[in-house]
């Protein structure tokens, strides 16, 4: 029965985002915007989950843990297969460093002066207020390039310019993916050692089943089959994750990447077909992240406004290094911190991933604080931009669902 | 077909990979997503196999869902295989919303009144065989034995009625795999499709009757209010349905393959939270689109065809993990009598009331008679619901008879299509 709710939730929600009335940025710009990125889906999900109206319980919410591990697994075969090893070769380190500099900028500015409060005030033991700090600034490093890609799709910003920032955007996923398997090592596990075999097991399924994918889909012709076996494969690699409680966001991070390497042209094919899933199997995520979410817990709203501002600031230096460190390789626009304010999915599915493996208050507070943080970069993020490129006169289309790189790998 | 096992090989040895590790964590989390993802590539596989060695790749999907399920190998824990429901009730209705797009009224006419005839015919034998077997079994059966004659007859009526049912699933689900069309394969669909309500009919009646016949009392009322609810109710709802479907594809035409998935999703939990048939909607469902626009009907069957191939993969991989073979060694030899008696009643009523001007139905009919899945599994259940005090025993002698027909079923299905020389192709809902 749950499942039908969520499904019917989804369905409504869906009918209600693609209105053109709600989607009219001259109408309702904040909710076009939220529409657009998803993350309505998770305001709609914490309105119908135990926090709201309780449409959903808590034990109905454990029961469709399932899908999130699904949603995970899928978000994190995206990620991977979208780290394509050629062009990273090809990349010079000033551009690794200045992608390092904006996102290392944001997790110190936001990890050091929250882990005050985490450990002075909120009373939790050293380490795991360390390590919760940490989960919290690798939330706070990660942008979404999906302002910079439709804004060069709507010709708002140069081509280069918006390829340039989402470039960004995409290599820091790689800082906020490590430290959270640095804080699973710590958390999931009863010692360290523990931890990091945990870690290596979800790695190591990765591995195992993107190579395995690359073989099945090798000489599969036929495009319902390759989409049965692609289906079948990130289900497998979320589901084997779950059941062994190791992360499927990491695990499906190894999958994807492993496939990248080896799948040769059956790469392509797979991305095809995962892409048709991307989005409903994204905004199903989202929803039931915003199930999750304790709209109650008032330490985490108050925790709230310094994490919003901190990352702002780290940001907007971050933003300004990184240009720096770029100059003459890359055409950045100027004010580039304005570009980089969206949080995106990776940051949802990092604390939704951390709460899945390590239940429990403090998780659950990074959780929240991560979850409403998202929402609210992504309407500070809609003023930011046009910092960078202003509103074009003549009023254009709105940016409908599913046109931009709104998914998780965004 | 070589490459088909030796990836079906590599499967196996990553499961079997899981499962050695899943022994190193104390607490295992749930196995719902690994069902799914393992049954679906298994199947998939299995299936290619089956088709390379001549049998229905529903068979395949069967097989390899038994090997990797809790009763065999151990792969796939039953909690991961009863948290596919979900995925059955799909499969089920957009079986059904196939099928039902094949109903056009000028097959009713041409073929209705003499389908009807020889259903409750076959039916009718096959319900006095059973009824017949079960009572003189009752100083053999443990959950007869303690009972009064009267209660242990109206035991036996209950469960010949459970018996007595037919698969539309499996057939439908062959004729769709092998592209099969024709007099006999029409005769066939429409068969089960009514046989399956008769079935809906006489279950409720004869349940009312166990009742009776326990003290319970015969409201006669209340009996008729629930079978006609579920009859009409259905037909109401797949209506509805049938309308919802024809403005989305006039007004929206989006994406119709992941629309049908969800409005069958829909319609199946939705269904059955209301006491209604989900096969009934969406069997109504088809009928009345292809019936109102051809055209239509026409592109909801492609568009299921599009989607098909991983719902129809894990729905039996999931039901052939879902078997207990252990039933089959308790009750074995009462199953595999009832199981003969069933055949051999089929047999004679077809070779002896089918229709003269049609050769193949008296000779292959039968065949096509013989499958046992979804249907019988959701009486069987209902039976323990309602009768909890004998129904779990009398859904292990059930689920071991359904075991057995699963098995051999569409491999006969198959085998009648093709006797009959109506398959068109090798490639039906896989190739689409």
């Amino acid at each position: 029965m749950q499942a039908l709710l969520v499904f019917l939730a989804i369905a409504a929600l869906s009918l209600l985002a693609s209105s053109r009335a709600l989607l009219d940025p001259g109408r309702h710009p904040a909710l076009a915007q939220l529409a657009a990125s998803g993350l309505l889906f998770l305001v709609f999900g914490t309105l119908l989950g135990p926090s709201g109206v309780a449409v959903l319980t808590p034990v109905n919410l454990e029961s469709l843990r399932p899908l999130v591990a699904l949603g995970l697994g899928t978000a994190g075969v995206i990620l991977g297969l979208n780290l394509e090893p050629r062009v990273l070769r090809l990349l010079p380190r000033p551009i690794y460093a200045a992608a390092l500099a904006h996102a290392g900028t944001a997790f110190f500015f936001v990890a050091v002066p929250l882990s005050v409060p985490l450990l002075i005030w909120m009373d939790f033991p050293p380490q795991a207020a360390v390590g919760a700090a940490a989960l919290l600034g690798a939330a706070a490093s990660l942008s979404s390039g999906h302002f910079a890609v439709l804004g060069h799709r709507s010709g708002r910003l140069e081509r280069a310019r918006g390829l340039g920032v989402a470039l960004l955007t995409m290599m820091d996923d790689a800082v906020g993916l490590g430290v959270l398997a640095l804080a699973l090592v710590l958390g999931a596990a009863s010692s360290a050692p523990e931890g990091v075999a945990l870690v290596g097991l979800a790695l190591l399924l990765g591995v195992l089943c993107g190579a395995l994918l690359a073989f099945l889909t090798y000489s599969l012709k036929d495009p319902a089959e390759l989409t049965t076996v692609t289906l079948g494969m990130v289900a497998l690699v979320g589901g084997a994750a779950a059941y062994l409680r190791v992360s499927p966001l990491l695990a499906g991070v190894a999958c994807g990447a492993t496939l990248a390497v080896v799948g040769g042209r059956a790469v392509e094919r797979v991305s095809r077909a995962l892409g048709r899933v991307e989005r409903p199997s994204y905004l199903v995520l989202v929803f039931l992240i915003g199930c999750q979410l304790h709209a109650r817990d008032w330490q985490a709203w108050a925790l709230l406004p310094a994490f919003v501002v901190l990352r702002f600031m780290g940001k907007m230096l971050g933003g300004k290094l990184a240009q720096r460190l770029t100059v003459g390789l890359l055409d950045l626009p100027p004010r580039l911190g304005h570009a980089l304010i969206s949080q995106g999915g990776l940051a949802l599915c990092l604390v939704a991933d951390f709460l899945l493996l390590v239940p429990g208050t403090l998780s659950q507070r990074i959780f929240d604080v991560v979850a409403v943080g998202a929402v609210v970069n992504e309407m500070l993020a809609h003023r930011a931009f046009r910092q960078v490129a202003p509103p074009r006169a003549v009023k254009g289309a709105p940016a409908s669902p599913g046109t931009g790189g709104e998914g998780v790998a965004a | 077909m070589t490459g088909s096992v030796f990836r079906l090989g590599l499967l196996m040895v990553l499961l079997a990979g899981i499962t050695q590790a899943r022994g190193l964590r104390a607490d295992a989390g749930t196995p719902v997503l690994l069902a799914a993802g393992a049954l679906l590539l298994c199947g998939l596989f299995a299936g290619k196999v089956a088709k390379g060695m001549g049998l229905p790749r529903l068979t395949g999907y069967l097989l390899v869902g038994v090997a990797v399920g809790p009763y065999a190998l151990g792969f796939i824990p039953g909690a991961g295989v009863k948290g596919l429901e979900l995925v059955k009730g799909l499969a089920v209705s957009l079986i059904a919303l196939v099928a039902g797009t094949e109903l056009h009224l000028g097959l009713l006419r041409r073929v209705g009144a003499r389908v009807a005839i020889l259903c409750a015919t076959v039916c009718g034998i096959t319900f006095c065989v059973c009824f017949g077997t079960m009572v003189a079994l009752k100083p053999v059966l443990p959950f007869l034995t303690p009972m009064t004659m009267p209660q242990a007859m109206a035991v036996s009526a209950l469960v010949a009625t459970v018996v007595v049912s037919f698969s539309p699933t499996v057939t439908i689900a062959i004729v769709q795999e092998t592209s099969a069309r024709g007099s006999f394969t029409e005769f066939l669909m429409a068969l089960v499709i009514i046989g399956d309500l008769f079935v809906m009919v006489a279950f409720a009646l004869a349940a009312g009757l166990t009742r009776a016949s326990f003290g319970g009392g015969l409201d006669l009322g209340a009996l008729l209010g629930g079978v006609g609810w579920e009859l009409f109710g259905s037909v109401g709802v797949g209506a509805l349905l049938a309308i919802a479907m024809l403005l989305y594809m006039r007004g929206v035409n989006r994406e119709l393959p992941l629309f049908l998935v969800g409005l069958s999703f829909a319609s199946a939990e939705g269904g059955a939270r209301l006491h209604l048939s989900p096969l009934l909607i969406s069997l109504a469902a088809g009928a009345l689109i292809a019936n109102l626009d051809e055209r239509e009907g026409a592109r909801i069957h492609q568009a299921i065809q599009r989607a098909g191939l991983p719902v129809f993969a894990l729905f039996f991989a999931a039901a052939g993990a879902g078997l207990k073979l252990d039933a089959l060694v308790t009750v074995g030899p009462a199953a595999a009598l009832l199981v003969g008696l069933r055949a051999l009643a089929i047999w004679l009523a077809c070779r002896r009331f089918a229709p003269a001007d049609d050769a193949r139905l008296k000779r292959y009919l039968w065949m096509g008679l013989i499958s046992q899945a979804g249907v019988t599994f959701g009486l069987a259940a209902l039976v323990t619901k309602t009768f909890p005090s004998f129904g779990p025993q009398v859904e292990v002698l059930i689920v071991a008879m359904i075991t057995a027909h699963e098995l051999v079923g569409p491999v006969l299905t198959r085998r009648a299509l093709s006797a009959s020389g109506e398959i068109r192709a090798d490639e039906g809902v896989e190739s689409a």
